[in-house]
């Protein structure tokens, strides 16, 4: 009762790419670490994806992008948050990222990019220690 | 910082309706928020959406909320999914069944964990309706979680309670039981252009003739095909209005309830409770004379509070 609010994370799939077993393992593993997951699903654009952080009242978005897309995608949320006044909201990107665009990525504003292979307890360990001070 | 927050609610800012929401949902200040945001203009239209896991109620809210849309007035959805009660989380999946236009703010959509024991309802949800409906939205849509047979307080919340049956549930004496088919003002089929659809509506139909109370609507949807939305619309938006009417004590008994809550939530670390809920877990003293100590612990925190 005493314990901290559970960390609010909205998981989307932004633009055009059907592949979503990825990202529902994450919701899952979240869910199971004690986290609320608000799981917007496929076909997002930023700007409903920005709307939907925005109305959860989210700590975090995770991002799951294999279509290739991301350097378009990934700076239009970026930007999308900073024009809502969102900039607060850490921003995770999975998914298929080649490893020249990570840096990037980071340089961007983007907190982590989670590829293939991450372990799940990573990404839980992540979001709790980035979560500890800055989301009451 | 309360104070600033109500500041930008009260200039209809989004982002304070929705961390005031955050902090209802979870307890905190939910007295001086409620006090804070003040008395809607006109009270919103709430209308519930229940029935069991699996029998389709995003999908149609999602469409029904287009369908209001369509007649001009605005829209909040509380969408309740469940709590772990092992971890304490929640995979909160209705709104991705929701498509909303970002750039429409008639519409706002909000996900509730909902933790075990409330009716299928996330808690404080009383104080969350009062927060959309003084921010100025027209209608609420509530929707439960998965829902069983007794889960039937939701009827006290809202003006219009809609429950939703499907095809394949179970032979007529379902029907027949008490709960939750009992307290519906409008009954609908969903997955209408399922085979079977017909035949639980002649069943249902043929137990609610039995019945001696007021006509209650049967319509059969397809979020589908999209038939029957319209005319669902309308059968909820002819409804009288229910809640305001301060017909018994539940309400009050509700608002005391939650209080105390409140009180238990922002006082468990004040050294006397503490000390009762650990001669409790110890079992030094019985559940029920800890629980009429805690409730005389919490009146006069409270009075020591107000003097």
């Amino acid at each position: 009762m005493t314990s901290a609010p559970a960390i609010r994370v909205v998981l989307a799939k932004v633009g055009l790419d059907g592949h979503d077993r990825g990202i529902k393992v994450v919701a899952r593993a979240l869910r199971d670490a004690g986290m609320q997951v608000i799981y917007a699903g496929l076909w997002q654009t930023p700007e409903a994806v920005v709307r939907t952080i925005a109305d959860e009242d989210a700590d975090w978005v995770g991002l799951s992008i294999l279509s290739g897309a991301h350097m378009t995608l990934v700076p239009r949320v970026l930007q999308l948050l900073r024009e809502a006044g969102l900039e607060q909201v850490g921003v995770l990107v999975g998914g298929i990222i080649p490893e020249s665009d990570i840096p990037k990525l980071l340089e961007m504003g983007v907190a982590r990019v989670f590829g293939p292979g991450t372990a799940l307890l990573e990404i839980v360990s992540f979001l709790r220690q980035r979560s500890g001070a800055g989301h009451a | 910082m309360l104070e600033t927050l109500l500041e930008r609610f009260r200039r209809r800012d989004r982002l304070a309706l929705a961390r005031l929401i955050s902090m209802v949902a979870r307890g905190e200040q939910v007295e001086p928020i409620l006090a804070g945001v003040g008395e809607p203009r006109r009270p919103a239209r709430v209308v519930a959406v229940t029935g069991s896991g699996g029998v389709g109620k995003s999908t149609p809210i999602g469409k029904l909320t287009e369908e209001v849309r369509r007649h001009g007035p605005s829209v909040a959805v509380l969408a309740c999914d469940p709590q772990s009660p092992l971890s304490g989380g929640a995979l909160l999946g209705d709104r991705f069944r929701m498509p909303a236009r970002p750039d429409d703010d008639g519409v706002f959509i909000r996900s509730l964990a909902a933790a075990g024991g409330h009716g299928a309802l996330a808690e404080h949800l009383h104080a969350l309706i009062r927060l959309l409906e003084a921010f100025g939205f027209e209608v609420v849509l509530i929707e439960t979680v998965g829902a069983g047979q007794g889960d039937t307080v939701v009827r006290d919340l809202v003006d219009v309670l809609v429950l939703l049956l499907q095809p394949e549930t179970g032979d007529d004496l379902q029907w027949e039981k008490a709960g939750l088919l009992e307290v519906a003002d409008v009954i609908v089929i969903h997955k209408a252009d399922l085979p079977g659809a017909e035949r639980v509506e002649a069943q249902v139909l043929a137990t609610l003739a039995l019945g001696t109370g007021t006509v209650v609507p049967v319509l059969r949807v397809s979020s589908r095909g999209g038939g029957g939305l319209e005319a669902l619309w309308r059968t909820i938006a002819d409804r009288p209005l229910r809640r305001g009417r301060r017909q018994d004590g539940r309400d009050l008994l509700r608002l005391a309830q939650q209080t105390l809550a409140a009180r238990f939530a922002a006082g468990t670390d004040r050294p006397e409770l503490r000390q009762v809920l650990a001669a409790w877990q110890r079992g030094e003293i019985a559940s029920a004379q800890a629980a009429s100590t805690l409730l005389d612990l919490l009146r006069e925190g409270a009075a020591a509070k107000e003097s």
